[in-house]
């Protein structure tokens, strides 16, 4: 309830129907499965994991493009969960998104001063002279010209084009920027721009981020506490140290071996190469998720839906082999 | 050593309305048969382009090869007719694409087009063909094989469609192999699966390897020697583990360094590290790049930098570099 946390969501489900028809039942796609986390402000909060674990789906539910199936989502203190979107208006500018791929999200007819103006006038925060001067100064804020109002989003490379999606993002003010991927789609060189900036922006308004990614690398240089999802739920969650230097779930574990390290000399020293690929969200695996793919899973795996628990201070589980408490040594496989 | 494959001076040029593009611009380089050799650099820096070139597949309406000479296993591939350069395609050299969705039939089996590519090169009949796709299968690791056969590339996941490709790649036990960011499409987890594959195979069968991509912990993990390239040009090469211990190019030391990395531990302790930045942005290639195409991002540009060309040199056996200013920056890192 309090204002500490910009961002506080509680037990958010997003179920989706899919197929169904006349005389079908719709069958139910669980994307999100009760999701609980909280952002501080000047906190990033990463969101990892691979394809289709329910990441993106919680930032679309958290901006209340979709609406969530279940659960609460409050944005510095106000409960916003049951708003309609007149109600949402208001409270719309406080949270601000950047998408993975800017081009798709930029207009293309649109100048790009015009682009980064529009929420000023959307908002009323700015017009006229006002919001062109305010606008130039977000310009310069992202390391883009002020000149560069006049041109249109194909005269931008990538990274410029990000730079402009994180100055229409800012532009209103936000308390939370959710960021969708926002330098997958650069190349190594801009990446390490845009993440800069990123950073940069985030201890001089101290904006809260949340941050999605699948790049543990990437994860690891932005975040302060992560979150791993794996079919909708959240496996492990804790400050990015503990995570990686400690990471308690299998799951975990198996994403941080098997990145890629850029550096010939530590080859895949102990790899743990998962075997299979993740189940459908249709027909999740009863039990923990995770167990048909898991070394070390018991018997009780295959039944035991096992709850997200704080096994040591600010370390948060969901596996039955980490109890409280328990020896945080690695697992050694079962069988 | 003997080479498979030796490119020299190659250059890939596209004649488009803005005027011609040069994709690839007097690159050379050797792949030794058995090895597996990286090509790196960002996006339109002409790596993907290289690999076209090799394959004889840049489309004569838009681009074509415009000098250099491409040599396999001795014979000149530049001057090939049509004809024979398609009994060498996808028999001894072959490749992957990133996107294994869209270089698959959607309207063919899985076996059809494993079998199609056998039969093509091979005088073999149809259910000896078929027999070859069910082997390749139960060699790329895909469970259950036999009814896959039957199967559509819709009804495989990513991470299988690409072992399809890897099958259908070394169905006729090719010298050549390249790899055109075959795991950038994929999960992690799933990634490790195929390059572990990818390996493994190269092992047992003896096929060379090209894998291009933009990850240097790819590079780092499946290759031995690398090519760096930047705007059309080789700035760099180096077996693997000098490149990444002893990087003479600005563009590669840059590229190292602006990584973020899941195994450095410095920066778990304190604050977040600033990454260091390249400045600027690639450069377009509708216009002739005089000097060295990094010049005008580069922190150790002098004035001959942008007036001419700086030529590869071979400051340590094995290790080429092209930079005029290579003695400062090495002074700059010690």
């Amino acid at each position: 309830m309090s204002e500490r946390f910009s961002l506080e969501v509680t037990d958010l489900v997003k179920h989706f129907s899919v197929g169904g028809g006349l005389l079908r039942r719709p069958r139910m796609v669980r994307a999100v499965d009760g999701v609980s986390f909280a952002i501080g402000r000047g906190e990033t909060l990463g969101l990892v994991g691979e394809s289709g674990c329910g990441k993106s789906t919680v930032s679309r539910v958290v901006l209340k493009l979709l609406e969530p199936t279940s659960g609460r989502i409050l944005l510095g203190g106000v409960d916003v969960t049951p708003f309609r979107p007149g109600a949402m208006w208001p409270h719309r500018r406080r949270i601000q998104i950047v998408f993975q791929d800017p081009y798709s999200s930029l207009n293309p007819r649109l100048s790009a001063g015009a682009i980064v103006g529009e929420p000023l006038e959307n908002f009323g925060i700015a017009a006229g002279k006002e919001k062109d001067e305010r606008v130039a100064r977000l310009f310069e804020r992202v390391g883009l010209h002020a000149e560069d109002t006049r041109k249109y989003p194909h005269e931008f490379s990538g990274g410029q084009r990000q730079r402009l999606g994180i100055a229409k993002a800012l532009s209103v003010n936000p308390d939370v920027i959710v960021a969708d991927e926002p330098v997958s789609a650069l190349d190594v060189s801009v990446r390490a721009q845009v993440l800069n900036l990123l950073i940069d922006l985030q201890d001089e308004y101290r904006l809260s981020y949340l941050f999605i990614s699948h790049d543990l690398a990437v994860m690891r240089h932005v975040s302060h506490r992560i979150a791993v999802m794996y079919l909708g739920r959240i496996v492990e969650f804790t400050d990015k140290r503990t995570l990686f230097s400690q990471p308690l779930h299998p799951y975990t574990e198996a994403l941080l071996s098997a990145a890629p390290v850029p550096d010939p000399a530590k080859k895949k020293s102990r790899r743990v190469v998962l075997q299979g690929e993740v189940p459908s969200a249709l027909q999740p695996p009863s039990g923990c998720h995770f167990h048909p793919r898991c070394p070390y899973a018991l018997p009780a795996c295959r039944s035991t839906d096992p709850p997200l628990i704080e096994v040591a201070p600010g370390h948060h589980v969901a596996c039955l082999r980490r109890p409280p408490g328990g020896d945080p040594a690695p697992l050694t496989p079962s069988q | 050593m003997n080479n498979v494959l030796e490119i020299r001076d190659l250059a890939t040029h596209f004649f488009t309305r803005d005027g011609v593009v040069r994709a690839v611009d007097g690159v050379s380089f050797d792949l030794a048969s058995g090895e597996t050799l990286g090509i790196v650099g960002e996006s339109g820096c002409g790596k993907s382009v290289t690999a076209l070139s090799i394959l004889r597949l840049i489309s004569p309406e838009t681009g074509r090869i415009v000098s250099g000479s491409i040599r396999f296993d001795g014979r000149e591939l530049t001057t090939l007719s049509d004809e024979e350069m398609r009994s060498i395609r996808g028999h001894q050299i072959s490749m992957i694409f990133q996107e294994p969705m869209t270089s698959l039939n959607p309207v063919l089996t899985v076996g059809t087009q494993i079998a199609e590519n056998i039969v093509r090169h091979r005088n073999l009949s149809w259910s000896a063909a078929l027999d070859r796709a069910h082997e390749m299968l139960d060699l790329v690791k895909i469970s259950d094989s036999r009814r896959r056969l039957d199967e559509y590339p819709h009804q495989l996941s990513g991470g299988m469609r690409q072992r399809v490709m890897i099958a259908i790649a070394l169905s006729c036990n090719p010298r050549v192999l390249i790899a055109d960011e075959p795991t950038t499409a994929l999960d992690v987890t799933i990634q490790a699966q195929i390059l572990g594959l990818m390996l493994e195979l190269k092992e047992k069968l003896g096929t060379a390897i090209i894998m291009i991509t933009h990850d240097l912990g790819v590079i780092a993990e499946t290759t031995q020697r690398v090519v760096v390239m930047y705007a059309g040009h080789k700035v760099e090469e180096a077996p693997v583990e000098e490149l990444f211990a002893r990087a003479m190019h600005p563009y590669t030391r840059g590229l190292l360094r602006a990584i973020p990395r899941t195994d450095a531990d410095a920066e778990l302790a304190g604050r977040r590290r600033r990454l260091q930045e390249i400045p600027g942005i690639v450069p377009a290639l509708t216009r002739p790049i005089t000097g060295c195409p990094f010049a005008p991002r580069c922190a150790f540009v002098a004035a001959r930098c942008r007036a001419e060309r700086p030529p590869l040199e071979e400051p340590e056996a094995g290790h080429t570099v092209a930079c005029w200013e290579m003695r400062r920056v090495l002074e700059a890192a010690a």
